[in-house]
């Protein structure tokens, strides 16, 4: 945990004044080094698909007759699947990254992704996967890990009744969670812009006070003066933005533009976390068409039109979007026409260095472990090739242990 | 580590832990929603017992209070399909004005524990139906709300046991009512959840009626916690009640709302509470109890060591001002500070604690203290002000302010801040159309709104 004294000192001398926080302050590194090929810094786009996404009738084995079988209901027509390989296909809705996958070769997919003894408790699993470890008392995330090991701007961009995902805990500095630059500014009851200026001084000066080591009032000093040093320039960043390509009207193509605006504004944010909740299809998911087709369009078109609007901007081959779920569902459906609690699923990984494809097989339809598909690929490895062949940072460090990285990115 | 004995004990007021305005606030804040200078100059006058006694058992309702509620609450006025805001706004009104301000709190902890949300519910009847077993029971029998939950209509639809049926048992209610609801992850395993999840068969809604259908009920034997037999869901609840565990996840949960959330509790000190809980056939009342009028309770380590939640941090603002803002936009401010009664963001309820606070929900915070503390705000009328309740209580403004929201414990530093503004205040030029009342006003205003940002105002 870095001390208000170290702040105040590293942002100084970066010539900010005394008040911009490291998260700001580091973007001054990041643009320093801008200029030479090749430096700028790679970006990480989280997805978190909240409530465990069906990943069966995601990435679908469409040759496989135990599919239709397990699935009388909800399996999608052969006719109908976006074909990606001679055996393997998207879902109807996901028409947008299947033709990433095939026109612009930006997308991988891994099969298969899980770890040990699943847990079916939604909050158990997406500890584990925030945590990345399945220690029994999980307290800080991978990313905030990866923050601290390797310190810049990162932003949980939220609805408003979202809290901080577990993922960024740990991180040297809190990670802000915004909806909208445009709520990002302090206000208050001015006569002039005297009185202005005299209580937003009180505001931020009241908020630097050294406690007698109550941990928690030291907490919230500290999150109000990162809160007031960032405000100002984070309103001012979103006006000038203009999208190369149009957005859905989405509550995720929106995170995700938000994203965009700060990508473009070049703060040197390398870290993005978005979730899309809505997941949890105990009943009446859909096939073709339905609930959860709505959310796999809302998925594919939104990550589509984020990719297609930073490659507009020149940053394509700066970004990778992962997308990850806390587990699958069960490879029967139910009798309420959804799918239980079930273990392994599939990621996608998007961008202009993916290696595009598919990794690994698809799992079994019949070998299955409590009614579940069984993973093959450790989530921790797909980790792992993020974290030493994306963000440059010791893997083994972050998650506590050696996990050979999954090959999704091309070689350079 | 804390001596059990003595934490559990009842506090005594001593020369060096007196009872003072500081244990009354702690006390308000903690067993309701804040306090009123009236209600920190009669506490203390009235020494601990007295204001113990009145704040736990409260007082009975006015007539007024409960007609009024009641008809807001009325199929006529809160119909099945009214709006989130408007269920939200219902309870807000009432933990502003309750003559029992601990029932509602404890039905505030009940709700983030079988956290159901309209979201999904989409009706507000039911939600209404839920929020009255909770108050009902609040400081009642947990057990009885326990089996009752099983059949409460927003919780089947909540987690899908009206869909659960004998050829395609749903796993939905099984499984959280043994992790969040009884007994806390490692104490069941998936094959108790499978088998329970038979038992929650048939129970189904019926003209918007939760009733039981013996033709969809799965009435085999099941095995669960390795004992056999024909379990309904009510036998579940009451298997759960008898494990060892159950007690202690309730206990362990309530001390993080009532005590302290910045430490994890032993169990030395754990085992003692969960044992007279089990004991008393969890009686809540009786807990709440021995937990607010503990030695513990009133230490320095259970001290400003919560984070406020966004309904204890508006409510302590309008109690304190005395004011009476409109519930409705006021409860629409809060969804910004992320939370929103009757939708907690998912079945395990907000995380509370540090997580209710990052740059947006901060940002928030003081602006929304800034609009009920102003007048250029009109949203929640002029009936919060701070310049009237100045003038009523005749005092030095920054005292005051700080006396009522802080009982005076802040930094000096920060102290010196504000009467620093005032003294700049002077200097400012002010439109020359306001009276030399609207500038005194103007500065009330602006120190109230400068004092609720203060970090300690962050704290309970």
């Amino acid at each position: 945990m870095s001390t208000r004294r170290d702040f105040l000192k590293d942002s100084s001398l970066l010539g900010f004044g005394a008040t911009i926080p490291t998260f700001l302050g580091q973007s001054a590194l990041a643009a320093r080094t801008a200029d030479k090929p090749g430096a700028k810094d790679t970006i990480l786009v989280v997805v978190q698909l909240t409530g465990g996404n069906d990943g069966l009738n995601t990435v679908i084995p469409f040759t496989n007759a135990d599919y239709y079988k397990l699935r009388p209901t909800l399996a999608i027509a052969k006719d109908k699947v976006k074909k990606l390989t001679d055996d393997i296909a998207f879902h109807p809705a996901m028409a947008e990254l299947a033709k990433l996958y095939t026109e612009e070769s930006a997308v991988c997919v891994v099969q298969g992704v899980g770890y040990p003894n699943p847990d079916q408790s939604h909050f158990r699993s997406m500890d584990i996967w925030h945590a990345g470890s399945t220690a029994a008392n999980l307290t800080d995330g991978w990313l905030g890990r990866t923050l601290k090991a390797k310190p810049s701007p990162a932003f949980h961009l939220a609805a408003s009744n979202e809290t901080s995902p577990l993922a960024l805990a740990g991180a040297p500095v809190r990670v802000p969670s915004v909806a909208s630059l445009d709520d990002f500014k302090l206000k208050t009851s001015a006569a002039s812009g005297a009185d202005g200026a005299a209580q937003k001084g009180v505001i931020t000066g009241v908020a630097d006070t050294s406690s007698g080591g109550n941990g928690l009032l030291d907490f919230v000093s500290r999150t109000q003066m990162n809160t007031y040093a960032s405000s100002e320039k984070l309103a001012a960043l979103g006006k000038s933005y203009k999208p190369k390509v149009p957005y859905p009207n989405t509550a995720l193509a929106n995170k995700l533009k938000l994203a965009a605006q700060l990508i473009d504004g070049g703060i040197g944010a390398r870290i993005f976390y978005v979730a899309l909740d809505g997941f949890d299809t105990h009943s009446g998911q859909g096939g073709a068409t339905g609930a959860h087709a709505d959310l796999l369009q809302q998925v594919s078109d939104g990550i589509s039109a984020f990719y297609r609007d930073l490659a507009g901007h020149g940053h394509k081959d700066r970004l990778c979007v992962m997308t990850f779920s806390e587990f699958g569902r069960r490879a029967k459906e139910n009798g309420s026409k959804g799918t239980d609690h079930g273990s392994g699923a599939p990621m996608m990984l998007v961008g202009g260095n993916v290696k595009a494809g598919i990794v690994g097989e698809h799992p079994s339809l019949t070998k299955l472990e409590d009614g579940n598909l069984v993973h093959a690929t450790d989530f921790r490895r797909v980790y792992s090739a993020v974290l030493e062949q994306w963000l440059g940072v010791d893997a083994k460090a972050v998650l506590g242990g050696e996990f050979k990285p999954v090959e999704v990115f091309a070689k350079k | 580590m804390t001596d059990p004995k003595w934490a559990w004990a009842p506090y005594e007021p001593t020369d060096a832990n007196p009872w003072d305005r500081r244990k009354v606030g702690h006390l308000y804040r903690r067993a309701g929603f804040g306090a009123t200078t009236a209600e920190l100059d009669t506490g203390v006058k009235d020494g601990h017992l007295k204001t113990l006694t009145r704040v736990i058992d409260g007082h009975a309702e006015s007539d007024d209070f409960s007609s009024t509620s009641a008809f807001m609450a009325s199929e006529r006025s809160m119909p099945s399909g009214a709006p989130q805001e408007r269920l939200s706004a219902w309870w807000l009104d009432r933990m502003l004005k309750t003559a029992h301000p601990l029932r509602e709190k404890l039905t505030l902890f009940w709700h983030n524990h079988f956290a159901t949300s309209n979201a999904k519910v989409k009706n507000a009847r039911f939600m209404l139906d839920q929020y009255h077993l909770m108050q009902r029971h609040a400081l009642g029998s947990f057990s009885e709300m326990l089996i009752a939950m099983g059949t409460d209509s927003a919780m089947l639809v909540w987690l899908d046991t009206n869909k659960s049926t004998k050829l395609a048992p749903n796993e939905n209610y099984a499984r959280e009512l043994m992790e969040l609801f009884s007994l806390g992850i490692g104490n069941y395993t998936e094959a108790d959840i499978r088998e329970a999840a038979k038992a929650f068969t048939g129970y189904e809604l019926s003209y918007g009626k939760s009733t039981f259908s013996y033709r969809q009920h799965d009435g085999s034997e099941k095995k669960v916690f390795g004992k056999s037999g024909k379990f309904k869901g009510d036998d579940i609840a009451k298997l759960c009640l008898e494990q060892p565990a159950c007690p202690r996840f309730i206990v362990r949960k309530l001390y993080r709302f009532l005590i302290s959330e910045s430490d994890t509790p032993p169990a030395e000190l754990i085992d003692p509470l969960a044992e007279e809980y089990r004991k008393s056939g969890f009686d809540t009342g009786k807990l709440v109890s021995v937990m607010l009028r503990s030695n513990l309770f009133f230490a320095k380590e259970s001290y400003r060591a919560k984070i406020k939640s966004p309904v204890e941090f508006v409510t302590g603002i309008v109690r304190g001002l005395e004011g009476t803002a409109g519930a409705l936009p006021l409860a629409e401010s809060l969804e910004g500070l992320g939370q929103v009664l009757f939708a907690p963001p998912s079945v395990k309820g907000w995380d509370g604690g540090p997580a209710w606070l990052n740059a947006q929900t901060l940002l928030g915070r003081n602006n929304l203290a800034l609009a009920l503390t102003s007048t250029e705000d009109t949203r929640f009328g002029s009936r919060c002000d701070p310049a009237a309740v100045l003038a009523k209580h005749n005092g030095e403004i920054v005292d005051f302010l700080l006396d009522v929201f802080l009982q005076s414990d802040v930094q000096p530093a920060a102290r010196d801040r504000l009467h620093d503004y005032l003294k700049t205040a002077m200097h400012v030029k002010y439109p020359a159309y306001w009276s030399v009342g609207d500038v005194s006003n103007h500065r009330v205003r602006a120190v109230a709104h400068l004092v609720l940002t203060l970090p300690e105002f962050q704290l309970n």
